[in-house]
């Protein structure tokens, strides 16, 4: 009877690991070291960092799902209109939203809030519903709707940010710590995590040192170091290759000679090498903008290295100017990549010259890109200072055609596209991340071990 | 310069000859015990540089090998060995293996040469190594000097090479150490040395490119341009090379640098860098220059010391020598009494001994000189006189017979005859009376009466005073010239006594052109007074006439008393003044007389 009574409790026990819990604080340790947590502020670097920060805290009028298709978010209807150049989008709120500090989410708040976000967009708001008109014509607008930026922010008198996701902020000490806790009347309802603490600016190093010691939950690890992560006890979440690796120049083509030396750079870099040995194959070596996963037409642009060509493009330069090429001095791989790229310049006679000061003819940039195609492409335009490329239709012909016209403005040299890895302990449950690198800590646990008495 | 001042001049040119020279020798060993010192110094740190380098060098060796034979490096030579691409599973390993084993330096280089895995230069795994055929022999070797090209720049390193051999394939292992401050800061350098290290042969000499392992003291400069000579010089001769520094315009900033070149094994690159080791010429410089003060304080001393006792000993020396000269010059001044006090008995006093004995002499010799010519001119003046008074005595004893003779013979003609005796007595006692008279008056010369004085109007009083006899003289006449100075200025003279004197002189002219001639009277003016010339053109004077021409009582004229010149000089003489007489025969004769300004003071001050 005491043994049966026993392995019923073990089986119960098992059995309640793999079944949702309540309660418990996620320990996070990133990189970054954001300063604000206002989506709409620009100055702000647009990392996946900062937006998953934002997705916990505030949500947009729509958003995108497991299979990147545009969804409801805090809107629950929109209707289209367009008249003549115009076109109108009508978003219908979610009733009964409440913001963190306790207001009821209003179309003139959500109108507010996206008029901070785009001043350019005329944005009004009725009894139940937000109106952007767009013009010129923007068919995409629930994508970039979409995207964490536009998200809806409350803004007090004394300056303090309320949202309606499904964390509110208890701790903010700017580019140093946030400490969320859970939103119990969340209209999605509450979270199983209980809080969670957020760790800001540590090296890689140290978040793998916090979450060997248990300190931390949840890292982000660079791709190229997955491989060496013992798995024993640590889960590793990847998402698609969606993060750009990418030369950026920081002036257009200056003339022809400037646009012979670009394509000679382009062509002498062996991605081949580099994806092998510094990326530790991690990285899918690309020519275009978009991954291929995104388009299947990534295939298309030519990674292979022409050194014949590159070098015969350079003979055809009476002189090459040395070209500095700066990293992001606290990312070891960027600089890795700078001096690897400048060797492989130097095979074409090309001078690259790599430096850590921002001042620079061109630098190695990493772009985090939204899963939607069109939305990708315009924040790599926006990365590197062009403007946003005009899609009719959507197809893979426009995104293609909108693709080589990007390329051929010679701006940016597409190099890579990195995955977003997650380390986190085994005591997280519950599926982490999604497709495009986005935290779905609303969905995810801990284990009893971890949760210990913090809920019932 | 008198003999004191002589003296006092050769006893400070000794004095300072001898400080310099001493000062000199005391520098000169100074500089060599410098400079064998700094030798020394250089050939001691040299040495220590060789041991350190040998000793880390061993070490690096030994961390290599170890390295070679760990197991991340066996594995990886395992992998390559089956084929695999090496870098991709290994390109960091150089880098973590350099950190745990602290080297600067290590490089994975496969069979064919290619970088697998490098620490100094992460991204050039897949590159070949250019020095890889020398480098590959010299696996197992000590440890040898390589420039190692990294990134932006290059750097001077200690390195080794180990073989990890996994059947057939070798991975090699070349790592080492930096060539930095850190090694320079091991060695012990004494006081005011430091030690520089040249890394890059290159073309131009950088900051960059010297190490100074002193380089946190301010006080030591380090530009690099003020070596670049001495650095080039060892380039070109790949020898050491010695030189002094100029930091700075003051000789105690300068520092002799020994420059040592440093030869490598790799690349053909016989100079990869430069030892330079500079001693500071401080304490040297300080200690000439203490010297040099001490040499001219006791220089300056010596000077002022044999200045006093150079005087207290020349004046010893010199002053019976002085005292000597100054009765020399008192004997030629006339003086011929004067005596020279003698002490001791050494030379001087003998020397004045005998000038005494000499003065007495002369004395002795002047009084019977004296005497003998006064003897002799009582006798000329006996003989004038005789002769003077023999020509009027004869007329008058034969006109005295005579008149005795017409009183026996002939008394009716004694009355004529007595009237023709009584003329001719008459004029032979007048006769007499005026040789007595000349004689009388050559005796009277009055004192000259001072008064300013024209000398040209008392030549054209003298011209005015002939002008008739010379015109006269129709037949054979005498041209009378006056070149007078208009720029003379009057003296202090007689004119009357000046007067009968020149007058003298030109019936002597006169006298001596009995077939014409010319007369000049000439005036010039003198830097101390006033010089008149007479000057005729008659048949002149012998040499031996000019001698005695002042003589009194002769005279070359068959009726002349050879008293007149005898005046002039008197007269010449009474104005202080000097006569002289110029003359050849046939061509005339000039007198010359040189006249004080001033004769009164000149007087009085010989009074």
């Amino acid at each position: 009877m005491l043994a049966a009574s026993s392995l019923l409790l073990l089986t119960m026990g098992a059995h309640a690991e793999t079944r949702p819990q309540y309660g418990g604080t996620l320990q996070i340790s990133v990189r970054e070291a954001p300063t604000t947590l206002d989506p709409a502020d620009t100055a702000q670097q647009d990392t996946l960092a900062s937006r998953n920060i934002t997705k916990l805290i505030f949500e947009t009028l729509v958003t995108t799902d497991d299979n990147d298709r545009i969804s409801y978010g805090l809107a629950t209807w929109w209707m289209f209109e367009a008249g003549g150049r115009s076109q109108s989008f009508q978003f219908r709120l979610r009733k009964n939203v409440i913001f963190h500090d306790g207001t009821t989410l209003s179309p003139a708040i959500a109108a507010a809030s996206l008029r901070a976000a785009n001043p350019s967009w005329k944005i009004t708001s009725n009894t139940d519903s937000v109106i952007v008109e767009c013009d010129p014509p923007c068919p995409y607008l629930p994508e970039e709707l979409a995207l964490p930026r536009n998200a809806i922010v409350k803004k007090s008198s004394d300056g303090k940010l309320s949202g309606t996701g499904p964390f509110h902020i208890n701790e903010w000490h700017p580019g140093k710590k946030l400490l969320l806790g859970a939103e119990e009347n969340y209209w999605g309802g509450s979270p199983f995590l209980h809080e969670i603490d957020i760790e800001f600016g540590k090296t890689f190093r140290e978040q793998l040192v916090s979450l060997e010691l248990g300190k931390s939950d949840l890292i982000q690890i660079p791709a190229e170091q997955s491989h060496r992560i013992s798995t024993a006890n640590v889960k590793l979440w990847r998402s698609a290759p969606l993060e750009l690796i990418a030369l950026v120049f920081g002036h257009d083509a200056q003339s022809a000679a400037d646009k012979s030396l670009r394509e000679a750079l382009a062509l002498c870099v062996d991605r081949a090498s580099i994806g092998s040995v510094i990326l530790q194959g991690s990285a899918q070596p690309d020519a275009s903008v978009l991954p291929n996963w995104m388009t299947g037409y990534g295939f298309a642009f030519s990674t292979e290295t022409d050194l014949a060509r590159a070098r015969q493009l350079r003979q055809e330069v009476r002189t090459a100017p040395l070209w500095a090429v700066s990293y992001d001095s606290a990312d070891p791989i960027a600089g890795l990549l700078a001096e690897r790229i400048a060797l492989n310049a130097r095979d074409a006679v090309l001078q690259l010259q790599p430096t850590k000061t921002a001042a620079s003819d061109l630098h190695v940039a990493k772009i985090p890109l939204p899963s939607d195609p069109i939305m990708a492409l315009a924040t790599v335009a926006t990365a590197t200072g062009l403007p946003a490329p005009q899609i009719n239709s959507g197809s893979a012909e426009d995104l293609y055609s909108a693709e080589r016209e990007l390329l051929a403005t010679q701006k940016l040299i597409p190099l890579f596209h990195l995955p977003v890895v997650y380390a986190t302990t085994k005591a997280v449950h519950g599926g982490l991340t999604r497709q495009d690198g986005m935290w779905n800590l609303a969905d995810i646990w801990l284990s009893r071990q971890k949760t210990g008495s913090d809920r019932p | 310069m008198n003999f004191r001042r002589k003296l006092l001049t050769v006893f400070a040119f000794t004095v300072v000859l001898s400080v310099a020279s001493v000062a000199f020798l005391v520098s000169t060993l100074t500089r060599r015990a410098f400079a064998r010192n700094e030798d020394e110094q250089s050939a001691s740190l040299m040495a220590q540089f060789q041991r350190e380098f040998d000793a880390q060098g061993k070490e690096i060796a030994r961390r290599i090998d170890a390295i070679a034979a760990s197991d991340a490096v066996a594995h990886m030579a395992a992998t390559i060995d089956q084929g695999s691409t090496g870098s991709a599973g290994f390109f960091d390993l150089a880098k973590s293996l350099a950190e745990n084993y602290q080297l600067d330096f290590l490089e994975f280089v496969d069979g064919n040469g290619t970088i697998v895995s490098s620490a100094q230069w992460a991204a050039k795994f897949g590159y070949p190594e250019t020095a890889f055929a020398e480098l590959a022999r010299l696996a197992g070797q000590p440890a040898f000097l390589k420039h190692e090209d990294l990134q932006d720049s290059s750097a001077l390193g200690m390195f080794a090479v180990s073989t990890a051999q996994v059947a057939d394939h070798p991975l090699y292992a070349i790592g080492g150490r930096r060539l930095d401050k850190d090694f320079l800061a091991v060695l012990e350098l004494p006081a005011d040395t430091r030690i520089l290290l040249y890394q890059n042969p290159a073309s131009t000499t950088t900051d960059g490119s010297l190490i100074d392992s002193s380089s946190r003291d301010a006080s030591k400069p380090s530009n690099a341009d003020k070596l670049a000579p001495l650095i080039n010089a060892t380039r070109g001769t790949g020898r050491g090379v010695t030189e002094i520094v100029h930091w700075s315009p003051d000789a105690a900033d300068d520092e002799m640098f020994h420059a040592i070149p440093l030869q490598g094994k790799v690349n053909a690159q016989p100079l990869l860098g430069i030892l330079l080791i500079g001693n500071s010429r401080r304490s040297y410089v300080e200690l000439e220059r203490r010297i040099r003060a001490s040499a001219l304080l006791v220089g300056g001393g010596g000077i002022l010391l044999v200045i006093l006792v150079s005087s207290w000993a020349a004046a010893r020396v010199t002053r019976p020598v002085e005292r000597l000269a100054h009765a020399a010059h008192e004997v030629a001044m006339g003086n011929w009494n004067t005596r020279v006090e003698v002490e001791g008995t050494d030379e001087l006093s003998q020397l004045a001994d005998a000038f005494n004995r000499m003065t007495t002499e002369l004395l002795t010799q002047k009084e019977r000189l004296v005497q003998t010519e006064r003897v002799a001119a009582w006798r000329e003046l006996a003989r004038r006189l005789a002769h003077e008074l023999k020509n009027p005595l004869f007329p008058l004893q034969l006109t005295v017979e005579n008149l005795l003779r017409a009183r026996q013979n002939s008394p009716d003609q004694f009355d004529e005859v007595f009237r023709e005796s009584s003329t001719t007595l008459l004029a032979e006692i007048s006769n007499l009376k005026a040789i007595i008279g000349r004689f009388s008056e050559f005796s009277k010369m009055p004192q000259p009466q001072w008064q300013s004085t024209d000398m040209n109007e008392v030549l054209r009083g003298i011209a005015q005073l002939f002008r008739a006899q010379l015109q006269a003289r129709a037949a054979k006449p005498i041209e009378c010239v006056l070149d007078l100075d208009a720029g003379l200025t009057t003296i202090s003279a007689d004119p009357e006594l000046l007067h009968r004197a020149l007058s003298n002189l030109v019936l002597n002219a006169m006298d001596a052109m009995p077939d014409g001639g010319t007369l000049t009277l000439r005036s010039h003016h003198s830097d101390n007074g006033a010089r008149v010339e007479i000057a005729d053109t008659g048949s002149g004077l012998t040499p031996e006439e000019c001698e005695r021409i002042f003589t009194p009582y002769y005279t070359s004229k068959q009726h002349g008393t050879g008293l007149g010149l005898a005046i002039v000089q008197s007269v010449v003489s009474d104005h202080r003044g000097t006569i002289n007489v110029h003359s050849e025969p046939r061509r005339g004769t000039t007198f010359v007389i040189e006249l004080p300004r001033n004769p009164e003071l000149t007087q009085a001050v010989s009074a």
